[in-house]
């Protein structure tokens, strides 16, 4: 797939406009097949998204995936059995363990910043920083090829962002829209008027820029009136947002965490239709400290994270949304003075779950120390690749910046397909 | 106590995983010492010891000599955390991470022997630059052997690591708190379970003591953050260990609007300063009228608070350990405090005043200091020891 640029209609993107529009019930002639809400929400329901989990600051692959019992490497926590035969994982991860044939984990992965700028641009975006480039993050790409135009929703949100690179060369239509580590709105996009006030200010704001669009031709002003009406629209669902309900009753599910109620929010919004939702969870960089870290933040996040996918589950949506799992880093074998576990790049760990990808598989392998891949190396490139694969969006799709040619997957990652369905 | 000028008088090498609990038992020749990894070995020192060695990196300085332990307790699997002994020296009482609190006969007959390797960095040390035959024989030389002894009794009932153990001043009770902030005291003689409480169901007991009568209990709860916006209100309570009921909320007392159900980083705010990385050490003066809790984590300076057992009233504030206090104890005359940190020293401070009177060992380290993750004081109060996780246990006379 060739891109010449971001305003390219591909053959995928025409079809969901159609779909779009047809779930608007305004063109007939395709609404006749769509016209049922049932239908709209079945096609709705198919669509393939992403929730990327982020352990900010670099989860450690000893205290979670990869451990080394008895090695010198090899920690404080001991290992459990899971529900895939013969494969073990951390005691912290109890609920995680019974749900290991839904994950692929990869145990050998092996990228090339080993900072947190560096990495975390890494992992958004699959590029390493360049001068001159904006590359887009993963949701911005996702947000392009699966999102939704006209949607109520955002097509890529942030719950407690991380990450700065955001749409990158895609524009503006793609930025993220950030939600707080609470899950709440911001501030912008609540409006305190009387509808019908605010209905008319609409009216002449658009007829203004009506007037200016037409005299000028301006980019910046379709766009500025498109982040308008994105930030209108999204009034007619504030709804989604209200989770205190639902969490009520979903609080043991996802366990009674920040993390949980981010997740559940995840949930609701992929389930709203939205294609990408990031969820992070901070303070990972045991630099001093390393296992009472991670004895404090792993059991919320296993627990947030296999409710997640028991919910998704449940309502049939884990097959269509791809449940990603990484940080921007690993942590070193070694343990330092200090009790913690430094940067580590050579040999680390992800998982995958749900749409595209098989359950209960652990794919490569670290040596007996942890200190270097002895099976199946997978560079952020490969990881990039397999996840657009999995989503269905060709990895080799090319946009351009300038006359460059920026591929959404680094130029000669491979897709790692024993992974794959 | 009686401080003169402290010498550093063995450096008794326990390399491997990291030395964090020392003993003495019943006099101060005699003391046990436990690792991460889970091992405890016993020596027994002689009366005088060797002459010092000359440090290999600096003429100014002399190494005190080694000494092989004799003994070794076996029956944990995983880290020990605390140690502790009746003042005959009798009973050895170990946590773990193991979820176990052990009970040790220390004088009891061996169950068997075996050989033990606790200079292996020394011995990586001394090979690096040697061919390959003398590389092999330095490193597969024959290690110490010991006898190993099994644990009398075996308590049962935390659900996490237990990272906290403390003993009653008439040696008659246990304490002990785990990762899931229960507490439970315990009869020693009958080796029993005699109450339980727990805390915040997200924070851990990470300090407990009790009174000198067993009657109180002192519990310092804390947890690591769960994400930046989600941190349960540290505690720092007394509680009756007769029913395990709330007896005195103390960090109410230094912070009236605390709401220990909050979860923000906002209402953390409120003790950060007080507790810093958490009040990790707790100690009963052995008069009853006094505690002492340390801050630890990697702060930037770890100080011990000395509060009024009574009131809850805060007395003062002493020493000041750079990145943060491991251990605290008084002396036996309730006259000092001795706090061990993450700055490879243990400092000596009067609780009349609070004025430091002496440091055991220096920093050492890189950015970083190594810590001395534990402290003893001797029964005869004229030897302390320090678990050092660099791989040793220090020994010094006062």
């Amino acid at each position: 797939m060739k891109c010449p640029n971001f305003e390219h209609v591909s053959r995928r993107a025409l079809l969901k406009g159609t779909l779009a529009t047809a779930a608007g019930g305004s063109l007939m002639n395709w609404g006749s097949l769509f016209n049922s809400q049932a239908t709209a929400a079945e096609v709705n329901k198919n669509q393939k998204r992403c929730i990327l989990l982020w352990m900010n600051g670099g989860v450690s692959q000893f205290e979670t995936f990869d451990m080394k019992p008895g090695r010198p490497t090899g920690g404080l926590f001991r290992p459990i059995s899971t529900n895939l035969p013969g494969t073990q994982v951390c005691e912290l991860m109890p609920k995680i363990a019974q749900n290991m044939d839904k994950l692929t984990v990869i145990r050998s992965m092996r990228t090339s910043q080993v900072d947190h700028p560096g990495g975390i641009h890494l992992m958004h975006t699959g590029y390493s920083q360049a001068a001159g480039i904006r590359f887009p993050e993963i949701g911005a790409v996702i947000a392009k090829y699966l999102g939704r135009d006209g949607s109520d929703l955002p097509n890529f949100i942030k719950i407690f962002s991380h990450g700065n690179t955001g749409a990158g060369f895609l524009g503006p239509k793609f930025q993220p829209f950030a939600l707080s580590p609470e899950g709440r709105l911001p501030t912008f996009s609540t409006s305190n008027l009387n509808p019908q006030i605010e209905s008319r200010r609409n009216e002449l704001r658009n007829f203004v820029e009506d007037v200016y669009a037409r005299r000028h031709k301006a980019e910046t002003a379709r766009m500025h009136r498109e982040a308008y009406e994105a930030a209108r629209r999204l009034q007619n669902v504030h709804d989604v947002f209200k989770i205190d309900d639902e969490w009520n009753k979903y609080r043991d599910l996802y366990g009674d965490s920040a993390f949980g109620r981010r997740c559940l929010m995840a949930r609701r919004l992929i389930e709203e239709g939205v294609p990408f939702v990031e969820v992070g969870q901070s303070s990972y960089d045991s630099h001093a400290d390393n296992f009472v870290w991670h004895r404090a933040l792993v059991p919320p996040m296993e627990h947030a994270w296999a409710g997640l996918m028991t919910d998704l589950e449940q309502r049939g949506l884990l097959e269509h949304t791809l449940v990603v799992w990484m940080g921007e880093i690993g942590r070193t074998p070694r343990v330092n003075n200090r009790s913690g576990r430094d940067h580590y790049v050579r040999s680390w760990s992800t998982a995958l779950a749900g749409a595209g990808v098989k359950g209960g598989v652990v794919y490569g392998e670290s040596d007996l120390d942890g200190i270097d891949v002895k099976d199946n190396p997978v560079t952020e490139g490969d990881f990039f690749a397999t996840i657009y694969q999995a989503l269905g969006i060709d990895p080799e799709t090319e946009h351009y910046n300038g006359v460059r040619p920026i591929p959404i997957a680094p130029f000669g990652s491979d897709v790692v397909k024993d992974v794959l369905v | 106590m009686k401080i003169n000028k402290p010498s550093h008088r063995w450096q008794l090498k326990f390399e491997g995983e990291w030395p964090t609990s020392v003993a003495f038992l019943g006099d101060s020749r005699k003391l046990a010492a436990g690792n991460r990894g889970g091992e405890i070995f016993v020596w027994n020192l002689p009366e005088e010891p060797p002459a010092p060695q000359q440090d290999e990196k600096d003429e100014q300085e002399k190494t005190p000599p080694d000494h092989p332990p004799t003994r070794q307790l076996t029956g944990h699997d995983n880290g020990i955390s605390r140690l502790v002994a009746t003042s005959d020296g009798k009973t050895l009482v170990s946590s773990s991470l193991d979820r176990t609190v052990r009970l040790w006969d220390v004088n009891s007959a061996a169950t068997g022997s075996t050989e033990v390797v606790l200079d292996a960095k020394d011995r990586q040390r001394r090979a690096r630059y040697k061919g390959e035959d003398e590389k092999k024989k330095i490193l597969e030389a024959p290690g110490v052997k010991v006898e190993t002894v099994d644990s009398a009794a075996e308590l049962t009932g935390h659900r996490g690591w237990v990272g906290s153990l403390g003993l009653s001043g008439d040696q008659k009770q246990l304490i002990s708190g785990d990762v899931t902030s229960l507490v439970i005291t315990w009869d020693l003689a009958a080796r029993k379970e005699k109450s339980r409480w727990t805390g915040h169901p997200w924070n851990w007991a990470v300090a407990t003591a009790l009174s000198p009568d067993g009657a109180t209990a002192l519990v310092s709860e804390y947890t690591y953050k769960r994400d930046d916006f989600d941190i349960p209100a540290a505690g720092l309570k007394l509680w009756t260990t007769v029913d395990g009921k709330e007896k005195l909320d103390l960090l109410k007392l230094q912070f009236p609007n605390l709401d220990p159900k909050a979860t923000s980083y906002g209402s953390a705010q409120a003790w950060r300063k007080f507790v810093k990385g958490g009040l990790i050490a707790a100690d009963f003066s052995p008069d009853g009228k006094f505690m002492a809790v340390g801050q630890g984590g990697e702060t930037d300076t770890g100080k011990v608070h000395l509060l009024d057992a009574a009131s809850g009233e805060l007395l003062r504030t002493v020493s000041g350990h750079r990145y943060g206090v491991c251990d605290v104890k008084f002396s036996g005359d309730g006259q000092y405090i001795l706090s061990s940190g993450r700055d490879t020293t243990i400092r000596i401070c009067q609780v009349s005043d609070g004025k430091e009177v002496a440091t055991l060992g220096k920093e050492r380290g890189g950015q970083y200091k190594d810590w001395i993750h534990a402290l003893a004081i001797s029964p005869d109060q004229k030897t302390v020891a320090g678990a050092d996780i660099a791989g040793f246990v220090h020994v010094w006379q006062l």
